[in-house]
């Protein structure tokens, strides 16, 4: 009965065809619609039928999509762009600087997509093969972003007719085949001979299964379903037994955020002895080890592990020493401990005993206020901290911008201002760019550990299983990385 | 039986509009404003306020609830908090991959009860009624997920007879929709035809002590006429099972859904949950009340045309 399907495949991997490839995502497209899709597991979709303005290389560097280079004015607040002359999307519309505008306009309107384009005044077609970006104030993470997974072009035509949400049309290196797909099941793609970049994609046809169940997706794998699967760090060990390749890369940071750093609403959290301590009372090692499954970085920073910010020699700043905590919360005046309630929902809940006892052993007594998953975020930083598992980016200025200078629902007050030190930095930042800005970002990193702005456990990875001739290469800041980076070899 | 037919139904519809109306106001209450998790991380609060806007939420909540009730009557469950498109469209998508896996469970349960149920019941007690006993004893000691597991790992990853994930539409493929179907359908069935089975075991037992049975052996009808009499007599109780089996797979698929990975109802919700996505989850309150509605309404007429006293009660 197998052979009839078209839902089996040989044993131990590949796919029957050496040209085919099926690749198992943890979940289903958000929308086919650039402008209302989600950055973080919509990269393998959406990057099989469109093709972005900008790619990121392995580095996570800008590197050329549909415009092939560009150019900051003096005071960047102009982006030039050169765009590509030889695309044609699926439905046969040219790409051009007149098409380039119109994406960016329904990116920049995008309930989604729009974060991306706040600084952006306006987009000027200079030339058919031309477009510039007027800022109103500088941006250095915005080619990252764009990158990242907001400069997809979709067809023109399309945007106009409303129709992208159900049925994508763009210039990528695959086109749709909704006859033979099932939504929320398998999505499939064939091949276009006549890409422009057909060597960076050497897959002729093309399968995405959303898979959201970890113990569903390995067997998947197990019975040749898939090449490649988002994967459980519990099961690394059987995939190393049967051959598979195994990537992993930092993908969130696990601990407590701050939300009230001045003590406005809990006044013992305005002290950062007391932030320190509760950083020197977690061990971060022990709790990626336990709850983590090791699939991860120990570390005290919110820049990702292994990236042009994070300093090694700080994850030691915090190392685990529950006598020094205890030191420093009776230097603050609260050898007794104080009272806190937190929020607590079912994701959490991993982390629930050991948060309560180490801060227990500080006499910080916790009273868990529990909400739905879905409310978590809305309410979680309503409260002066809470357990938190946040994304990280690979892009030094929008980890900063994102993580500590602008309002975020995990960071409704930044309240940088009340911190001279954090603010000077900042600024400093802000006003250089590119290798400029990297040493100044590096201080702010060792200044926002120093004030203790948040109780980083450790950073988790994000890990990957593909069978033996297919490599997937993470990148930070993409949940479930683009097809140009699924290859062979 | 046009009175009871009229009450049933008006029965039905009251249920609709109370499970619906304490659905609406109980998810609004629990989930809240689901603003901040459908826009992600890098959300800034002016876009959660625009969001916010978008989709009606600044106004009061029973406005809110006219306005979603009063399209709900037209067949129009709004639009998704995560997608944007039309909750009936994605609803309309998922359904026959439920419908699917439950009916074939339901007629696998009913088939198979309905064969160790009359074979027992005629021998209650042969070895199939003590394989039956221990059966019961173990599939209900065993979790449903467990069992999805080991047919996973026994028939599609060591034996690769069928697919371990994945639906492929009747439309599609027929032996691909079957293939697709199969593990999840017996996974679901496994401890419904043993319920069934032993309700009529239970029921042939009992009626064949009924006086009327000696009469009609006395008579000298044939054993066949005699165990159809007694199976028309013994059932009600065992079709009350295979209703309310249905009904309960229908809830009871998210399970397999999820361990098989298709894309139905049960998947649907469990998603609709995580992220708060409010129209999806009473779309599919909806639907799913008027499945169980539907059933219990055939169930009644049924139980009404075998025995007419059911239709006074």
């Amino acid at each position: 009965m197998a052979a009839c399907t078209n839902t089996t495949a040989p044993s131990d991997g590949g796919t029957g065809s050496d040209d085919d490839i099926k690749i198992g995502t943890l979940l289903d497209v958000t929308s086919w619609d650039p402008a209302q899709a989600d950055i973080g597991f919509d990269g393998p979709y959406l990057s099989a039928v469109y093709d972005p303005l900008v790619s990121l290389n392995e580095d996570s560097d800008p590197v050329p999509g549909l415009a092939m280079s560009w150019k900051y004015s003096a005071d960047r607040l102009k982006l030039t762009m050169e765009l590509r002359e030889d695309v044609t999307f699926s439905d046969g519309e040219v790409f051009d600087a007149a098409a380039a505008v119109q994406n960016l306009e329904h990116l920049k309107a995008g309930v989604r997509s729009g974060a991306t384009y706040a600084n952006v005044e306006r987009f000027e077609e200079v030339d058919e093969d031309t477009i510039a970006l007027h800022l109103k104030q500088k941006d250095e993470a915005l080619l990252y972003y764009m990158g990242l997974g907001r400069s997809w072009i979709a067809s023109p035509a399309a945007i106009k007719a409303e129709t992208l949400a159900t049925q994508p049309v763009g210039s990528g290196p695959y086109t749709y085949e909704s006859n033979t797909s099932t939504p929320g099941s398998e999505y499939v793609f064939t091949k276009r001979p006549e890409h422009w970049d057909d060597q960076t994609y050497p897959f002729g046809t093309l399968h995405v299964l959303p898979i959201a169940d970890p113990t569903a997706s390995f067997n998947a794998m197990l019975s040749g379903q898939l090449d490649v699967a988002y994967a459980n760090a519990t099961d690394i060990p059987r995939a190393k037994e049967r051959g598979w390749n195994v990537a992993a890369d930092v993908a969130t940071w696990v601990g407590i955020q701050f939300t009230d750093r001045t003590g406005e609403r809990l006044k013992p959290l305005g002290d950062v002895r007391v932030r320190r301590a509760v950083n020197h009372a977690f061990d971060g090692a022990a709790m990626l080890e336990s709850v983590g499954q090791g699939a991860g970085s120990a570390t005290n920073q919110v820049f990702p592990a292994g990236g042009p910010v994070h300093d090694p020699s700080l994850d030691d700043r915090y190392a685990h020493d529950m006598d020094k905590a205890k030191e420093l919360m009776a230097d603050a005046g609260y050898a007794d401990g104080f009272e806190v309630t937190m929020p607590m929902s079912s994701i959490f809940q991993p982390w629930q005993p050991s948060v309560e006892q180490t801060l227990g052993e500080l006499g910080i007594k916790v009273t868990w206020k529990d909400l739905s998953p879905a409310d978590y975020q809305k309410n979680a930083a309503t409260y002066p901290m809470f357990v938190a598992v946040l994304a990280l980016d690979s892009n030094p200025a929008a980890s900063m911008d994102g993580r500590i200078v602008s309002e975020q629902w995990f960071n409704p007050n930044p309240s940088t201002q009340e911190f001279p030190e954090v603010q000077k930095l900042i600024d400093e930042a802000l006003d250089v760019t590119g290798e400029e800005q990297l040493p100044l970002i590096r201080e702010l990193n060792e200044e926002i550990t120093e004030q203790a702005w948040q109780s980083v456990w450790y950073q988790a990875d994000n890990t990957y299983f593909s069978v033996e001739d297919i490599t997937v290469t993470p990148i930070t800041g993409m949940m479930f990385p683009t097809l140009r980076f699924i290859q062979r070899g | 039986m046009f009175r009871f037919t009229i009450r049933r139904l008006m029965a039905g519809v009251a249920l609709l509009l109370i499970v619906t109306s304490a659905t609406f106001f109980l998810a609004h209450l629990a989930i809240g404003d689901p603003t901040a998790g459908l826009l992600g991380n890098s959300a800034t609060p002016a876009q959660r306020a625009a969001l916010h806007e978008k989709l009606g939420l600044d106004r009061p909540l029973f406005v809110q609830f006219w306005d979603w009730f009063s399209h709900a009557l037209r067949g129009d469950f709004g639009t998704s908090w995560r997608n944007f498109q039309p909750v009936s469209d994605q609803i309309a998508l998922r359904v026959p991959v439920t419908l699917s896996v439950v009916i074939a469970a339901t007629v696998l349960a009913a088939v198979l009860g309905l064969a160790v149920g009359v074979a027992t019941g005629l021998h209650p007690g042969g070895a199939l009624a003590r394989v039956l006993k221990l059966a019961s004893v173990v599939l209900f000691a065993l979790p449903g997920f467990w069992v999805s597991l080991v047919l996973v790992m026994l028939f599609a990853v060591r034996l690769q007879w069928f697919p371990a994930v994945g639906y492929v539409p009747l439309t599609q493929s027929a032996s691909g929709w079957l293939s697709s179907i199969t593990l999840p359908a017996v996974a679901l069935a496994l401890s419904a035809i043993v319920m069934i089975a032993e309700q009529l075991r239970n029921g042939f037992v009992e009626v064949t002590k009924q006086d009327y049975v000696r009469t009609l052996r006395a008579r000298g009808l044939s054993p066949r006429r005699v165990t159809l009499h007694v199976l028309r007599n013994a059932s009600p109780a065992a079709l009350t099972v295979l209703a309310v089996m249905f009904v309960g797979l229908l809830g009871g698929a998210i399970v397999v859904e999820i361990i098989f990975n298709l894309p139905g109802i049960g998947q649907l919700t469990q998603s609709a949950s995580q992220i708060g996505d409010i129209p999806i989850l009473l779309g599919l309150t909806a639907v799913t009340v008027v499945f169980v509605v539907l059933v219990n309404f055939l169930l009644d007429l049924v139980l009404g045309w075998i025995n007419p006293k059911v239709r006074d009660i």
